[in-house]
């Protein structure tokens, strides 16, 4: 009987310790405003901003962090193609990381571009990264405090990988999806539901335009705005989860993430593959790669032509 | 000559009138719970707009801080008193940008301009702009942002050459891609300390700055003496503040103080960005600019988007500098309201449009270009003030040769 009941016991024990590791491991990709103010000290922790607004983190920002500039620090700036490795490498040495440094990356923007960080590390293999659920918004909101000085860290010796495409879905991928009559991988449009419908090929004032209106054939549409609560913080696994179910997305296939240019793809992809877990690629060409080549299966439900007329 | 009152101590008509005071005192009270208003949330840079915008006229209207003015006055009496006053506030400028540039870029060698700093591509296209400035300047009785602080100051004809300068803008709008092409799109973007480093950067400017002052003050003609005066008790606070203008040194010294602030917080110093707004914004609602403006918005300076908030920083800088002006003027008893004649408005006009497509082809004007650009080191600022004065001098001669 008390061996029964020690075993028991144990089992029950282990349950709880696999659904705490289990919910651990699901908020494991984030940390709140309050565990960075109470572990901005230590040195093992590197405080990363990439904004998208010039001058963002000039006027004042997490005090310490290192500012990665989407612009010109993390792509090719005239390839369109993300940071090759060394340059990759380079950058984080300089920023003082180390293999056994925590990096916590946070921008503006709801952390659009902060979540296309933490892609490039994921791409690169960099492990140990997390964002911050909130971002630079909700750090001010709370009125947390800001610094101007730039950090300066000693030489880190981090070693990054060769370039891991799995998470990363290029046209000829997309296209073969989107011409399948059993696709190999789920769509997530993650734009506003005017540009998937065809009603306009991008919202007011954006430069980087594309010919053609519409969606990739079988994207189902989550706007990324969906996933998150109103300060800016991630919904919790189990609404994330429910919330991409009703579109058919559950995980039990791989699935791919796109918008106009992938910087908002990459919060969504963020969203599912870092807190659901599912096997996520960001398509990175987006709709401003897709919306412009020749011959490809669009569906437009507005059923627009040229210049979206 | 309007206006021309740098030192006169007169007690201006009607100074003590209560009404103007109590006005004075509603514009200034008015602004204060403006800016209280704005100040909660994300509002906290309009906020800081105001209040540095209301400073702003109160500086220009009180020291009269005016370009053309000053440049008069000392072509016209080698009084370079003025123009000395402008060389205190780009010296001061200079000193306190580069030490926030030191915050914002740390290594100025790395290619990085420092964000939102008003640093220009250099053309042809620059010169051109700039000397039509100076033209417009010359020919309309001030520059853009002395109009404004004119327009508090109850000088009606401004608007007059505040409207040129939206139709110069649009002019300017219709113009720029085919100057971009021509030559802007390959121009340098040239900036000081990326050559020469920080402290090269600053022995330069404050070495033209100095050499610049040593001229003027050996060319500058002392006044005749006034008559010995008893001596009289000194004055109050409120007889040093709004009883006589102040030294344009001073205006000069605490507008290169108020840029730094500006610039650090919300922006540099601008008074165009808000005029092309409306222009640009007008001008697309009639279709009768170009849909797109080729890489206008990839330059820093007074760069002009259309409008998507009625109150932009820059539209409540420009409103609040037109209140402080006109408060500080009627504490002052420099409010006199002018009557408009048709043949000095189509001065204003012509002047205005001149301008308007001169500061938007420059990408900004006297303040933003000249003033912001030089303090931060922007070849592009010192370009435009060398072909804004020609301009405007050049001119001078020709009208006063009639």
């Amino acid at each position: 009987m008390i061996v029964a009941n020690a075993i028991r016991g144990a089992v029950a024990l282990a349950a709880l310790a696999l659904f705490t590791g289990l919910t651990q491991a699901s908020t494991d990709a984030l940390v709140s405003t309050d565990w960075l103010a109470n572990n901005l000290d230590r040195e093992d922790v590197r405080v990363i901003e990439v904004s998208v607004n010039p001058g963002q983190f000039e006027r004042g920002h997490i005090p310490g962090a290192v500012n990665l500039r989407w612009h010109t620090d993390l792509v090719d700036t005239v390839s369109r193609d993300i940071i090759a490795r060394d340059d990759f490498q380079a950058l984080l040495r300089d920023a003082g990381i180390s293999d056994d440094t925590e990096v916590i990356l946070y921008g503006d923007t709801n952390n659009w571009f902060a979540a296309w960080g933490a892609w490039i590390f994921d791409i690169y293999g960099v492990d140990n990264v997390r964002l911050l659920d909130g971002g630079r918004e909700k750090w001010e909101a709370e009125g947390r405090e800001l610094g101007i000085r730039p950090a300066s860290y000693a030489q880190g010796d981090v070693t990054v990988d060769a370039a891991d495409y799995s998470i990363r879905a290029f046209l000829p991928e997309v296209v073969e999806v989107a011409s399948s009559d059993e696709p190999a991988a789920q769509l997530v449009d993650i734009r506003s539901a005017a540009e998937y419908e065809g009603r306009i090929i991008a919202p007011d004032g954006v430069n980087e335009l594309s010919v053609r209106a519409g969606h990739i054939p079988g994207a189902v549409n989550v706007g990324w705005g969906n996933a998150v609560n109103e300060d800016g913080t991630f919904k919790s696994a189990d609404e994330l989860g429910a919330l991409y179910a009703e579109a058919g997305v559950d995980g039990s296939e791989p699935v791919i993430t796109y918008c106009r240019i992938g910087e908002r793809s990459s919060h969504t992809w963020f969203a599912l593959s870092k807190i659901l877990g599912y096997d996520v690629k960001n398509y990175d060409g987006s709709w401003t790669e897709y919306g412009n080549s020749v011959g490809v299966p669009v569906t437009n439900l507005a059923g627009t032509v040229w210049g979206g007329q | 000559m309007p206006n021309n009152t740098a030192t006169t101590i007169a007690p201006a008509q009607g100074r003590s009138d209560f009404f103007s005071n109590a006005l004075a005192a509603i514009v200034a009270i008015g602004v204060l719970i403006w800016a209280w208003r704005l100040s909660g949330g994300v509002g906290e840079p309009l906020a800081l707009s105001v209040l540095l915008g209301a400073a702003f006229g109160v500086l220009l209207q009180r020291s009269r801080f005016c370009f053309f003015c000053v440049t008069r006055d000392f072509l016209e009496g080698r009084d370079a008193r003025g123009l000395l006053g402008i060389i205190a506030a780009l010296a001061m400028g200079t000193l306190g940008y580069h030490l926030i540039f030191g915050l914002f870029v740390p290594d100025a060698a790395a290619g990085r301009l420092p964000p939102d700093a008003h640093i220009g591509p250099v053309s042809w296209v620059l010169a051109v702009a700039a000397f039509a400035f100076g033209v417009g300047m010359s020919l309309s009785g001030s520059c853009i942002s002395a109009h404004l602080y004119r327009l508090g100051e109850g000088a009606t004809e401004s608007i007059a050459a505040l409207a040129g300068v939206l139709v110069g803008f649009a002019l300017g709008f219709a113009t720029w891609n085919t100057l971009y092409l021509a030559a802007i799109d390959r121009a340098p973007v040239l900036w000081l300390p990326a050559m020469t480093g920080y402290g090269g950067s600053v022995l330069i400017q404050l070495g033209i700055l100095g050499g610049l002052a040593l001229l003027l003050m050996r060319w500058h003609r002392p006044a005749a003496p006034a008559a010995p005066a008893a001596p009289a008790a000194p004055p109050g606070l409120r007889a040093c503040l709004f009883g006589q203008r102040w030294p344009t040194y001073v205006g000069g010294l605490l507008i290169g103080a108020l840029a730094i602030m500006a610039y650090l917080r919300v922006a540099p110093l601008g008074v165009t960005a808000e005029i092309g707004s409306i222009a640009r914004t007008t001008g697309a609602g009639f279709s009768l600019l170009p849909e797109r403006l080729q890489g206008l918005d990839g330059f820093s300076g007074c760069a002009t988007a259309v409008k998507d908030t009625l109150l932009s920083e820059n539209g409540a800088f420009i409103i609040a500098l037109v209140l402080g002006s006109f408060a500080s003027a009627l504490a002052a008893g420099d409010f006199r309201p002018q009557p408009v004649t048709l043949a000095s408005t189509t001065g204003k006009l012509a002047g205005g449009i001149l301008m308007g497509w001169g500061a938007m082809t420059a990408l900004g004007c006297t303040v933003g270009t000249l003033l912001s650009g030089i303090m931060a080191a922007a070849v592009s600022g010192w370009v435009f003030a060398f072909f804004c004065m020609l301009g405007l001098w050049l001119t001078w001669l020709l009208k006063n040769r009639r």
